[in-house]
Order: C-alpha cells, then sequence, then structure tokens
C-alpha cells in the first residue's frame, strides 16, 4: 500500500482538480443568441444641464487654490461606488471611460468599490498616492468622506462627485456636484402616477434599499406630490424591494395576494418595477391592469412601456462622461463652476417609448 | 421540609423535558399560530392562491435548507450554498443554447463539483467546513459574476414554464421541492448513507474506527448540498425569468441555517431533522409574508427572525450542554 499523501499534496491535487474543470466549464458555453442586440449607442441619450444653482457662488481655480495642469496628461481618477453589474452602473463607467478616450485623457485610472465603503475609500486613497491630479468620485454614502476630502485638499485636487453628493464644502472640500435632483424624480413620478389614475386610487409603493438617501427623496418627492396634488390617491402599502428584481418579484406577489383592489405600483428603480410585472403576470393580470410609474429608464424598462406594462419611466441619466470632463476643463480654464449642476433627466411614456428605445441604457 | 430533597430534580427534569419538546416541537406550534393569526387577521389569507404564493416562494429556501441539515448533520457547516445557486443561474443561462436539458444538467453538474471541491478540503485536506466553504462562498460569486456580468433575460419557452407553469394546480417549483423533501427524507430514514451520516456527525472518530467510509459519506454529503443549491439556483432563475448572479442567494447560507436551528437539528451533529427543517423554512416565509401583509417596516422581520432564533437555540442548549 502506497503512504498516502502528504497534506499540501492533498490540497494541491483538489485545487488542480478544480482549474481545470473551471476551464473546462467556460470553454463550451454556448448561450441564447440575440440577447443584447445595441449596445450603447455613442452619441445617443447625453446629458443635458437642466439648472446650475446660477444665483449661488461658483468656484474658479484662484478661489479653489490649485495650479493649471494638461487634463489630456495628467494622471485622472475615477472612483466608482458599486458593481457594474446594473445597466445604471456600467453605462456610468462606460461613459466616463468613452469620455476620457474621446478627448483623450491617457492616464485615467478606474476603480471600483463593490458597494464596500471603506474599500471606496482606501480606493481614492490610492488613486490620491498614484498621483492624481483631478478625481472624478461615485460616492457610496455622502457621509464619512473627511479623510479624504483632507488629503485631496492638502494637494489642492478638485474633486467633481457624480450621481450622489460628498457632504462638505463645495470649492473647499470639492468642487462641484453633477447629478439628478432625486427629489424631483419623486415628484414627476407622482405626476405620472396622477395621470395614469386621473387623480384616484391605491398605490402601493415598492421602496428602493432602506438608509439610502436615494429611496428617502425618491419617496419623499412622490409623496409630497401626491398629497399636494390628488388627494384621492391613497398610498396603501409601502414595502422595500431592496432595488433588486427578484426582491419586487416577490413583494408584489404578496402584495397582489392581500390587496387585490390595488390600482398602480409606483417602483422607485425599473429593476424592481421589471420583478413587479413577473409577479403580474404570474397573477393573471393582463397588461395595464395595474399601473407602474418607475425611475432609470433602462432599455428593459422602456421596453415595458412598449409592450404595455409599464405606464412610464422617469429617466436618471448615468452618463456623467461628458459633463464631468467639460467641467473639469472649464475650471481649468479659469471660469467660474456652480456648486452644483443638476442634468435634466427625460421622460419615458407611451407615447415616446418606440422612439426613444435606441436612447435608453 | 420533607420534601425538600426531592423536590429540586423534579422540576429541573421537567425543565429540560420542556425545552426538548420545545426544540422538537416548537416549529410545529410556532407555525400554527402563526397560521391561526393570519386566518383571522389577514385579508385573502385562506386563499388558493396565497397558499401556493407562499409555496413557490419558499421552494428555493426549503430544497437548500434540506442540503444544509444534511451538512449540519454531521456536524460540518456549508456557507457556500448562495453562490452556488449564482453559480448554477450563470451556467444554466450560459449552455441554454443547447436546449434546456443539457443548460439544467451543467448547472446541476457545476453544483456538485462545488460541492466536491468543498468536501475534499473538508475530508482530505482537513480544513475546517466553515473555512473551506467561506473561500467557496467568496469565490464562486466571482466565478459567477465573471461568467455572468449583468443580470440576463433569457426566453426559452421552456425554462420559462418550469419558473410559472403548474400541474394539477400545482406550481412545478413546488412538486420540485415535494420531491427533495421526500428523497432527502428516504435517504435519512432507510438507507445505510443516512445512519453513517448521523454515525458520523455524533462521533467522527469513533465512526473512523469502526471502519466507515467516513471520507467518502463527507464528500457525498457536500455533493448533496451543492447539487440541491445548484437545483434551487434553477427554480429562482426561472421564476426570475432572468439570471442574476449577482443578487441572487445573497445571504441564502443565513437563511438556509437559520430553518435547520429553528427546526430543530443541533449544530453539533449527529442528528438531521427533515420534517423540522422544512417547518423551519415554511415559518420564516410565513413571518416574512404575515410582516409584508400587514405593511410594516422589514427591520421588524428582522428582529422577529432574531427572536426565533434566539428561543430556538436556548431550546438546543439545555440538550447539548448534558
Amino acid at each position: 500500500m502506497v503512504k498516502p499523501p502528504r497534506r499540501g499534496a492533498r490540497l494541491r491535487a483538489v485545487l488542480a482538480a478544480s482549474s481545470v474543470a473551471l476551464l473546462a466549464v467556460s470553454g463550451c458555453a454556448k448561450s441564447e443568441d440575440g440577447g443584447d442586440a445595441g449596445k450603447d449607442q455613442g452619441g445617443q441619450g447625453q446629458q443635458a444641464v437642466q439648472s446650475t444653482a446660477a444665483a449661488g457662488p461658483t468656484c474658479s481655480l484662484d478661489k479653489f487654490g490649485g495650479e493649471k495642469f494638461d487634463l489630456k496628461s495628467a494622471v485622472v481618477g475615477f472612483s466608482q461606488s458599486e458593481k457594474e453589474a446594473n445597466p445604471f452602473r456600467i453605462a456610468e463607467t462606460g461613459s466616463i471611460k468613452a469620455e476620457a478616450g474621446k478627448i483623450g485623457i491617457s492616464k485615467l485610472r478606474a476603480t471600483n468599490a463593490q458597494s464596500q465603503f471603506s474599500k471606496q475609500i482606501s480606493d481614492v486613497q490610492q488613486l490620491i498616492a498614484q498621483g492624481a491630479k483631478a478625481l472624478v468620485i461615485a460616492p457610496l454614502n455622502s457621509d464619512g468622506w473627511e479623510p479624504v476630502l483632507r488629503q485631496a485638499a492638502a494637494k489642492k485636487i478638485p474633486i467633481v462627485t457624480v450621481d450622489r453628493k460628498i457632504n462638505g464644502t463645495p470649492c473647499q472640500d470639492y468642487l462641484t456636484f453633477i447629478g439628478s435632483d432625486f427629489v424631483e424624480q419623486g415628484k414627476r413620478a407622482a405626476d405620472q402616477m396622477i395621470k395614469a389614475l386621473d387623480g384616484k386610487g391605491k398605490v402601493a409603493i415598492l421602496l428602493g434599499a432602506a438608509g439610502n438617501n436615494v429611496t428617502t427623496e425618491r419617496t419623499q418627492g412622490f409623496k409630497q406630490q401626491i398629497q399636494a396634488k390628488a388627494p384621492g390617491i391613497q398610498v396603501t402599502f409601502e414595502q422595500t424591494g431592496e432595488f433588486a428584481r427578484e426582491k419586487g418579484q416577490q413583494v408584489t406577489e404578496q402584495l397582489v395576494q392581500s390587496h387585490p383592489d390595488i390600482d398602480a405600483i409606483y417602483a422607485e428603480n425599473d429593476e424592481m418595477a421589471l420583478g413587479a410585472v413577473t409577479a403580474l403576470k404570474g397573477a393573471g393580470k393582463k397588461a395595464g391592469d395595474v399601473k407602474i410609474v418607475s425611475v432609470d429608464g433602462t432599455r428593459a424598462a422602456v421596453q415595458g412601456i412598449v409592450d404595455g406594462w409599464i405606464h412610464a419611466v422617469i429617466e436618471s441619466n448615468p452618463r456623467f462622461g461628458p459633463l464631468a470632463f467639460q467641467t473639469l476643463q472649464k475650471f481649468l480654464d479659469g471660469e467660474g463652476i456652480p456648486e452644483k449642476v443638476i442634468i435634466s433627466d427625460r421622460e419615458y411614456d407611451s407615447a415616446n417609448a418606440k422612439e426613444s428605445l435606441a436612447g435608453a441604457y | 421540609m420533607s420534601q425538600a430533597t426531592a423536590a429540586p430534580a423534579r422540576p429541573a427534569l421537567d425543565r429540560s423535558r420542556a425545552l426538548a419538546w420545545l426544540q422538537d416541537y416548537g416549529v410545529y406550534l410556532a407555525v400554527a399560530l402563526l397560521l391561526l393569526f393570519n386566518a383571522l387577521f389577514t385579508p385573502h389569507f385562506l386563499e388558493v392562491g396565497n397558499f401556493r404564493t407562499q409555496l413557490v416562494q419558499v421552494a428555493p429556501i426549503v430544497i437548500v435548507s434540506l442540503g444544509m441539515a444534511l451538512v449540519i448533520g454531521t456536524e460540518g457547516v456549508d456557507l457556500s450554498v448562495g453562490s452556488v445557486m449564482s453559480l448554477a443561474a450563470a451556467v444554466s443561462v450560459l449552455y441554454l443554447g443547447y436546449g434546456v436539458a443539457p443548460a439544467l444538467l451543467m448547472a446541476l453538474v457545476a453544483g456538485a463539483f462545488s460541492g466536491v471541491v468543498g468536501g475534499s478540503l473538508v475530508a482530505f485536506v482537513g480544513v475546517q467546513p466553515i473555512v473551506a466553504t467561506l473561500a467557496l462562498l467568496v469565490g464562486l460569486r466571482g466565478l459567477a459574476n465573471v461568467l455572468v456580468p449583468q443580470l440576463k433575460e433569457f426566453r426559452d419557452p421552456a425554462l420559462l414554464s418550469l419558473g410559472s407553469d403548474a400541474v394539477l394546480g400545482v406550481p412545478y417549483v413546488v412538486l420540485v421541492a415535494a420531491v427533495v423533501v421526500a428523497v432527502v427524507g428516504f435517504l435519512m430514514r432507510r438507507t445505510t448513507f443516512g445512519r453513517r451520516l448521523v454515525a458520523i456527525g455524533g462521533n467522527r472518530r469513533a465512526a473512523e474506527l469502526s471502519g466507515l467510509p467516513v471520507r467518502r459519506v463527507l464528500v457525498t454529503v457536500y455533493a448533496l448540498s451543492g447539487v440541491l443549491a445548484a437545483v434551487a439556483g434553477v427554480l429562482a432563475t426561472a421564476r426570475l425569468q432572468a439570471a442574476d448572479p449577482t443578487s441572487l442567494g445573497l445571504f441564502m447560507e443565513l437563511s438556509a441555517i437559520t430553518a435547520v436551528v429553528v427546526g430543530g437539528t443541533p449544530l453539533t451533529g449527529g442528528r438531521v431533522r427533515v420534517a423540522g427543517t422544512v417547518m423551519g423554512a415554511l415559518l420564516m416565509q410565513l413571518l416574512t409574508s404575515t410582516l409584508t401583509k400587514h405593511d410594516l417596516p422589514s427591520s421588524w422581520n428582522q428582529m422577529a427572525q432574531a427572536a426565533i432564533i434566539l428561543v430556538a437555540v436556548y431550546a438546543a442548549r439545555e440538550r447539548t450542554t448534558r
């Protein structure tokens, strides 16, 4: 009988066998075809500025205290907050990288914090250590940035935050914020809901993840507007779907079972709305039986409008690349930069969904 | 005073007996109470559609929990189940081009293989179960994300039908879960494999000394857990009508361990309660459903779950410290 192999040998054997099998698994995959027709259409669906807090103070290079440098040859850092696994993050990172390539920024350094705030802090610290002269940050949280802001301020590195804010003093801790107004998105969703229901009915809300300012503000705007404009509409149910399709589906299944009289659903992102659609189909409802209004503007949701299952979608445009780099360039050229740049988001409904499909992300 | 010598012994015995009863049957009582509460206070609860919804939602958890119960029976734990679900989701849509049967087969093979790797690390290399399967928890989710980087919808009619159709009013998803319950029940009650599993969990050293094929049984148990997690992943994917490796099965290992523990299976191994585990999963499902239907915040759900786990752990404590 041979002697049993040593532990190390066994471990190596297990690892070797696993890697061979992994290669085999990924080698001959064949998925359904025709799935992702038409990736992001270059120029379409660009962001436009809606308001720039024009009355407020602006920030210039002199006031900030930095020095002019050439954006194209400098190291520019981009810190993404969440994994590029949902359409919003994919489009956001894609837009930053594409625009950097287009205008010739050769040293763009991109990081991804994988939804861990501590990782995002160290990511940005790494970028600063690598000599980044300017930073574009999509923050996971608004708070907790003090140590990073202090380091960046000491080196006079301008920071542009996109899609979520960083709590701090503009022109001192950071340069400016570019993003959507989430309260406004909620209000516009409410306007669409009022139109869909003719001002009366019972609405359920699929809330986003708890403890997230996007959730709070989209809820606040929606409820305020409903209260002000359509007292005949009641919000009778609000449960979190955690911004995820599966959870949106499960909550909606419970909802239609216990509240069969529900007239409409306000989903705080498209993924939950699409989960709700699956649940409604499963419960034997027909397209349009329950009106759905959601926020995001992903292609799958706009397709949902075309198919009749979703009533309207308020866009939250993730294509920050052009505006972010234009803002940095203007700043370096000595122009004054407003402390926040609010972008104008589009709206999709049955009137424009079909022809807008290509511009959705 | 004359009874003082005998008196302390009796209540102590009753108390430990009561706790043992609580561990074994408390979950049935809790499910019965929740059903009663809902029948009285939740509108539209006593409808066929409602029971169908609850069973469909609980089916993947039941399937994963039974695999977990087997592993826990060997005094181990399988933290990789949620990631195996996501891997199965990714693999199934990746191979859908060959047809449903090959795609599902590949997903199950991937699950079995993950289990064999985990089981081999435990049985042959001597890595602690919690560490071996933690490595898989992290690694397999990563692999699934590499294979399918973002949510991928599919249109295959057979796979869609698996997720949404029914025979004689019983959804396929529920049917598969019922078959799994029957098979695992049979394994544990009627086969040598089941008896060996329990023997190993009760006392591994003794099992080795008496010549049981301990390593082979261990690898088989983890492989079974992997296959069951893959089955659950495929069913969840079929239901969602899309593969979502990023979020599918997140925290499933915790839900499964909860169902097993609440169902009365001790974490110290040597005992597997199949029906109890099913009831444990049902209890958690009913709890979530009750709070959702009454529109209470999800934080209540988390606190209520914690309370139930504490009761279960307390009931189990007495027996294990003896």
